[in-house]
């Protein structure tokens, strides 16, 4: 920036909105892509539910994109990278010696994991109303986040508890741990249904509008038909 | 049949006072508080009906009323301990009433909330969710009183998880009746039936009161 006064700043200013927009744009296809590959060497371990939960993950990110037609409509990084996240700590090779000799290794997992629920209950929250005729307003949103985040984390736990009995495992473990991944999920949705709420706040508009699908709940010129 | 249910509903309120004053006569108290507790609850819909002119359906009510019957019935003939899968219908019957009474909630919401559109098939999905998010929520409070007060409310993993796997399938079975109901009348006549309408103008003139005091 020594150089100043050199040539229009005005111009310098759309580079620079362009290369972040752009550098935003291959952030968000590489955490993607983290997520396909996740996506993919689950299912070739055939880990249904984790099968189960990438191919949704990946739904809701190639939906706008595909919808659009343009690729820079994609998720951003940050909500891609945190759908990830959990399954990597899934996959990572060390997890079940980590499980074994960190007493804080399954909470964070189960943390993680309602993290990337709740962020797919938002999703589905902002997506719903884009592509269908359903219609929420913030508080419901957040709530349905939070129901979404515990229900699914649910679903998942008797998901596994028949995968146990049925295939003769131990994945849940006692009652007291499964109980424990509870009480992580409520606290990892409760959380993120606050941050999404703040989140949505704090972004600046430019952004939300850039990214097309943000600003769907502040829409005010929607009247129930 | 609505007069057959009405009646069979005294029956088992019946039965319920019998059981606390029973408890209460022979010193065996360990029933008497749910008893009375679930007495209380099973007013709840004629209070609403004086009060605010709020209807529940007859069958809701028979499901109210068998839910809580079921319950103490089971802890005072030593059901829960002897019938296998007893406690698994109870809670199967209590996450079927959460379901329907989250169903009227969020078809109120539809109706009355100006920028919320909720289509019939969202509801079923959202009613599953409901359910499901409750028992969790359910089974959390278990944990927790278990580990704070020393009660023995969870047994096994196992019963937890079946307790968990039939809120679902109540979850599923109550928005899938739920469908059925909207299939006959519109969602708005279903409403007035019960006499939602009123009850929320009832609900208004209260808080506007209590406001302006």
């Amino acid at each position: 920036m020594d150089s100043a006064g050199h040539g229009p700043t005005r111009r310098k200013g759309i580079r620079n909105l362009l290369t972040s927009r752009l550098l935003e744009a291959e952030l968000s296809w590489i955490s993607s892509l983290i997520l396909f590959f996740s996506t993919v060497y689950t299912a070739l371990n055939i880990d249904i539910l984790w099968v189960a939960f990438g191919v949704t993950a990946l739904t809701l990110y190639v939906l706008p994109v595909v919808a659009n037609r343009d690729p820079f409509k994609a998720l951003p990084w940050e909500m891609t990278l945190l759908l990830a996240a959990p399954m990597l700590l899934h996959i990572s090779a060390g997890s079940e010696r980590l499980n074994e000799n960190l007493t804080w290794w399954r909470d964070l997992t189960s943390l993680a994991f309602a993290f990337s629920l709740a962020t797919i209950g938002f999703l589905l929250t902002v997506e719903l109303q884009i592509f269908t005729a359903i219609r929420m307003n913030r508080p419901f949103a957040i709530f349905f986040v939070v129901m979404f985040t515990l229900a699914v984390a649910g679903f998942w736990g008797v998901g596994e508890f028949i995968g146990d009995k049925v295939w003769n495992t131990d994945y849940l473990g006692s009652n007291y741990d499964v109980m424990m991944d509870f009480v992580w999920t409520l606290v990892g949705g409760v959380v993120m249904g606050i941050v999404y709420y703040l989140y949505l706040k704090a972004t600046p508009k430019g952004r939300r509008e850039r990214l097309e699908f943000m600003h769907m709940w502040e829409a005010t010129n929607w009247r129930k038909g | 049949m609505e007069e057959r249910l009405k009646l069979l509903s005294r029956a088992m309120q019946a039965a319920m006072l019998a059981i606390a004053l029973a408890g209460f006569l022979t010193d065996n108290l360990t029933w008497v508080p749910a008893a009375v507790v679930s007495l209380i609850i099973t007013e709840i819909p004629s209070i609403l009906r004086r009060d605010l002119k709020l209807v529940l359906p007859v069958e809701l009510n028979f499901w109210i009323v068998l839910a809580l019957f079921l319950h103490v019935f089971g802890g005072v003939s030593g059901f829960y301990d002897n019938v296998p899968g007893w406690d698994h219908v109870t809670h199967a019957l209590s996450a079927s009433l959460i379901a329907a009474l989250g169903f009227i909630v969020v078809l109120s919401i539809d109706k009355y909330v100006k920028s919320i559109f909720l289509p019939r098939r969202f509801l079923g999905v959202f009613i599953a969710i409901f359910t499901m998010a409750t028992g969790v929520l359910w089974e959390l409070m278990e944990f927790s009183m278990d580990m704070w007060t020393g009660s023995h409310m969870q047994y096994t993993l196992d019963d937890t998880m079946l307790d968990m796997l039939f809120d679902g399938v109540a979850g599923i079975a109550v928005a899938a009746v739920g469908a059925h109901y909207l299939s006959h009348t519109t969602r708005d006549e279903f409403l007035e039936k019960m006499g939602v309408d009123k009850a929320k103008d009832n609900i208004v003139r209260i808080v506007d009161k209590r406001r302006s005091k």
